[in-house]
């Protein structure tokens, strides 16, 4: 096969698996509680910064795993007591409380680390050769744990018990009570997750962004179109959803170029909000 | 008479109306006997006791990366004015205003100053958009000065630029790499607006003038999350010699930090255009090799005069300085040669003396010395290859014309 | 037969509550003693969901008590409630429409399915047989049937079922009763809306009647006349 060909279709596959790591979070949170968290991004950025911190104290670059992902649940947990749980049900709400949260999260950053770009080494270098083409190996590992981490935790959402009472009270919050189901427990526990989720991709990325502390706001837009797309509510859809918008774009930027890229999603997401607002698969 | 220069009348009418009640009341607290004198009294006092300069820095948006050194450069440098005795005699006092503002807001913020604060001179580094709306709003009236490196094209009345232009940084470096490095093939690639444009349309010339040829040219959207997998794709697939890059800030750093993860920086080299201390850290020390940078000012530049500028700057603000690059350098130079300006026109009222003055006018820069002409600055640039995150400069070259013929 | 504390199983009284600021319920008061079934009856609209929603602590209350086991349950949320031993089946949306119909019997315990509900799928093989299907593509009587059986396996000892015979066939309402008769037995209270008149008088042991939200007749279920009753549920 051309080499160039394989590289394209590797940068596909690349984008619509960690898109969908990034917005898993966001997607489970939404489903669940009916709350858009739009401070998803800054916990992503929070965990590119737990990598900058601890290559910087010349600590391996998995330690950033246990270390992102604790100081995200502990931030999820208190903003879930303070801020999500006495909003839930009023959506616009909160809104406007996440999206103030996401500033605060950023200039708090800033104010530890300022405004300037963090390089984060890439814990693998190299390339390897996948059918004749060079790619780069952190980027293939990249793809190979996002593509096991979306696969485990539909497997999990699926099969385990914890899974079925999420997508029981997904469906039913009402009835869930009623058989037992600790329904604010597991709202808490489902938006720390979802927050854990955020830092893990955060980590994970870190090598291959500028680490700044704006970097939350570029993920957050294309998360909404991937569940504008997607539908909210089902993995489904959210997985169809990052298939739709992370591959028509890498696509399209493969082989045009990145502004018809951003126009086709654009049109795309206009168009579902328009003719098909509930998505691909609608919350039942 | 349009709409826009029926509300700036507005507003000046305004601004001014507030002035003179405020002069009235102090006329009045000052007794009736000074009534009527007082006014002129207290303005020529006041104009003649500081020289007020508007600096719009970028204190907020995109560019609000670099306001720290910017700051703090022109605080230098005013420092040191004041303790020369100031511009012309007169100690200069600084009124900040946020170049990273929208440019209708920095229009107003222009009024403001030119009119309530009778701002002496305003110097200005940000983008090309809000220097056109602030030349709109003083109209010539102010002398202005722009310091950060642009596209070229500004040749409005009473409007100085110390500025790199695309001439002087792409004709001397390309022609230099197109014979060092023996490259034939070009790929260009750049943010969508109007410097990468401009400066790609140099860069073109220049190529086809050392026989080279452009084998891709690409611009990205400005301010939008860019991914740079694909782009990098197809620099693989046309293999070209050399990438020249005027993407900016994030994108700059993301683009090249994909390009050595691809591997490509063992076999292409590359030269950007907006490449300065603070992005290269971002890059990287594992992603800058075989990437140059040309400008007029690296902080690792050898000369006696910028040696001494840093200790200054160091020696000011420790014991932590902020983090010193080409856009704070360029303020320190801008100051410089408004101090110039103003004194060989003698004074800051006539316009055409101080455009007059401008001419073959000689003033310090942070490397040595500037000389304007057509209110473009003559300068050294610098060729610097990356070695980690530092720049090593491999050739400096003298008093590059800088192609502005402002006709 | 009385709960541990020496009072009735369940009881509640000045029960007042609504939506938002509208008020649906105003004083109801009543008990369900261990082994006993109380029937509240009325017409539709009149608060009888309501008042279950109430009783189970999906709504909150604006005023009044409930108590079970003579503690009282105040601000406790549902899933507290069952676990102290309330089993409610509601009225409407009775199962998860997205789970298989074992997936809706099996959602809180680890246990076989097949053991634990031998018995009910004796009674109703319809269920069996629907095992993996989605509880989604049930018909309404089967859906209530599902709710029926979910509700009367669990160990809590009282059960509140919002119209459990609601478009269920004759014969399985029947087969309810049966399954009903043997909770009383087994010293379970039942608190049940119902609008099949037969049925409920069929299984209660006491009547609470209602319109308008409140309580306009209640007494021994040996007491009344069908006829009476009838005239409050069909104006």
């Amino acid at each position: 096969m051309d080499p160039i060909l394989t590289t394209n279709i590797l940068n596909v596959v690349y984008e619509v698996s960690t898109l969908a790591v990034v917005v898993l979070g966001l997607a489970v949170v939404f489903g669940l509680l009916g709350v858009m968290n739009l401070a998803h991004g800054e916990f992503v950025m929070i965990g590119a910064y737990c990598a900058f911190f601890v290559q910087a104290q010349n600590l391996p670059f998995l330690a950033a795993v246990p270390l992102a992902l604790l100081v995200c649940a502990v931030l999820g947990l208190v903003v879930e007591r303070l801020l999500v749980r006495p909003l839930y049900a009023r959506p616009f709400d909160t809104l406007l409380a996440t999206w103030g949260l996401s500033m605060l999260l950023r200039e708090a950053v800033e104010a530890v680390y300022g405004r300037g770009f963090r390089s984060v080494a890439t814990p693998l270098t190299g390339s390897v050769d996948v059918f004749g083409a060079d790619y780069p190996s952190y980027r293939l590992l990249l793809t190979v744990v996002s593509i096991a981490l979306v696969a485990g935790l539909v497997w999990w959402f699926v099969r385990s018990a914890t899974g079925r009472r999420i997508r029981a009270v997904v469906n039913n919050p009402e009835l869930a009570g009623s058989v037992g189901i600790p329904v604010t427990g597991l709202a808490r526990n489902t938006f720390v997750f979802g927050c854990c989720l955020a830092a893990l991709a955060g980590v994970m990325l870190a090598p291959l962004l500028p680490v700044n502390p704006t970097l939350g706001l570029d993920f957050i837009l294309k998360s909404f179109f991937v569940l504008v797309v997607g539908g909210l509510g089902s993995l489904v859809g959210l997985i169809s959803g990052s298939g739709v918008i992370g591959g028509v774009e890498s696509v399209v930027s493969a082989f045009l170029d990145r502004t018809y890229g951003y126009t086709t999603v654009l049109i795309i997401a206009i168009l579902f909000l328009w003719l098909r607002p509930n998505g691909l698969f609608p919350r039942t | 008479m349009t709409d826009r220069t029926m509300k700036e009348r507005k507003t000046r009418e305004w601004l001014d109306s507030r002035a003179t009640s405020r002069r009235r009341f102090v006329a009045g607290a000052l007794g009736t006997g000074a009534a009527v004198a007082a006014p002129a009294v207290l303005t020529g006092a006041r104009a003649a006791g500081e020289f007020k300069m508007a600096t719009f820095l970028a204190l907020s948006g995109p560019a609000s990366l670099f306001g720290p050194t910017q700051t703090a450069c022109a605080k230098l440098a005013i420092d040191q004015i004041n303790a020369g005795g100031g511009i012309g005699g007169r100690k200069v006092t600084v009124i900040p205003a946020d170049g990273g503002a929208t440019p209708a807001e920095a229009a107003k913020a222009a009024i403001r100053l030119m009119l309530r604060d009778k701002v002496d001179l305003v110097l200005g580094s940000h983008n090309s958009a809000v220097r056109e709306a602030i030349v709109a709003a003083l109209k010539g009236r102010v002398p202005y000065v722009y310091t950060p490196l642009y596209e070229g094209g500004e040749c409005n009345p009473n409007v100085y630029v110390t500025a790199d232009t695309p001439q002087q940084q792409v004709q001397p470096s390309i022609s230099w790499l197109a014979k060092t490095l023996g490259a034939k093939s070009y790929y260009l690639i750049g943010n969508d607006y109007v410097w990468p444009h401009k400066t790609n349309e140099q860069a073109k010339k220049y190529i086809a003038a050392a026989g080279g040829k452009v084998v891709g040219e690409e611009y990205l959207p400005l301010g939008a999350p860019n991914k740079f997998e694909d782009a990098v794709t197809r620099i693989k697939a046309k293999k070209p010699d050399l990438v020249v890059i005027t993407l900016v800030g994030g994108d700059n750093v993301n683009f090249n930090r994909t390009f050595a993860g691809f591997g490509l920086d063992k076999s292409i080299k590359r030269v950007s255009y907006l490449l300065e201390e603070l992005t290269l850290f971002g890059i990287g020390a594992e992603n800058s090799a075989g990437l140059y940078s040309a400008m007029s000012y690296f902080v690792n530049e050898k000369s006696e005069p910028n040696a001494k500028f840093k200790a200054g700057f160091a020696k000011a603000f420790a014991p932590k300085p902020p983090p010193l690059s080409m856009l704070g350098a360029d303020v320190y130079s801008g100051v410089y040669c408004a101090k110039a300006l103003v004194e060989k026109a003698g004074g800051t009222k006539d316009a055409g003396k101080l455009m007059a003055a401008a001419d073959n006018l000689q003033y310090r820069t942070a490397t040595g010395s500037g000389v304007m002409t057509n209110r473009h600055v003559v300068k050294d640039m610098y060729l610097a290859e990356c070695k980690g995150t530092s720049f090593d400069i491999v050739q400096t070259f003298k008093a590059v014309a800088h192609g502005q013929t402002c006709s | 037969m009385t709960g541990d504390s020496g009072g009735p199983l369940f009881s509640f009284s000045g029960v007042t509550g609504g939506y938002g600021a509208t008020t649906v319920v105003r004083s109801v008061g009543g008990a369900v003693a261990a082994g006993e079934a109380c029937c509240v009856l009325g017409r539709n609209g009149v608060g009888k969901t309501t008042l279950m929603r109430l009783l189970t602590g999906h709504l909150p209350l604006q005023s009044g008590s409930v108590s079970f086991d003579g503690q009282p349950l105040d601000g406790l949320a549902p899933d507290r409630r069952h676990n102290l031993g309330l089993v409610y089946c509601p009225q409407e949306r009775p199962v998860f429409d997205n789970l298989s119909v074992r997936e809706n019997l099996s959602l809180m315990s680890s246990a076989e399915v097949e053991g634990r509900y031998a018995p009910y799928f004796a009674a109703f093989p319809i269920l069996e047989a629907r095992m993996a299907q989605s509880a989604g593509t049930l018909s309404g009587g089967e859906r209530k049937i599902l709710s029926f059986v979910r509700g009367a396996a669990e160990p809590g000892r009282l059960l509140l079922l919002d119209e459990p015979s609601e478009g269920v066939q004759q014969e399985n309402v029947e087969r309810m009763a049966g399954f009903l008769h043997e909770a009383k037995a087994g010293g379970r209270g039942l608190l049940i809306v119902e609008q099949n008149l037969a049925f409920a008088l069929e299984i209660a042991d006491r009547v609470i009647v209602m319109d308008h939200g409140e309580v306009v007749l209640a007494g021994a279920a040996a007491d009344m006349t069908e006829a009476t009753l009838a005239a409050h549920m069909h104006v």
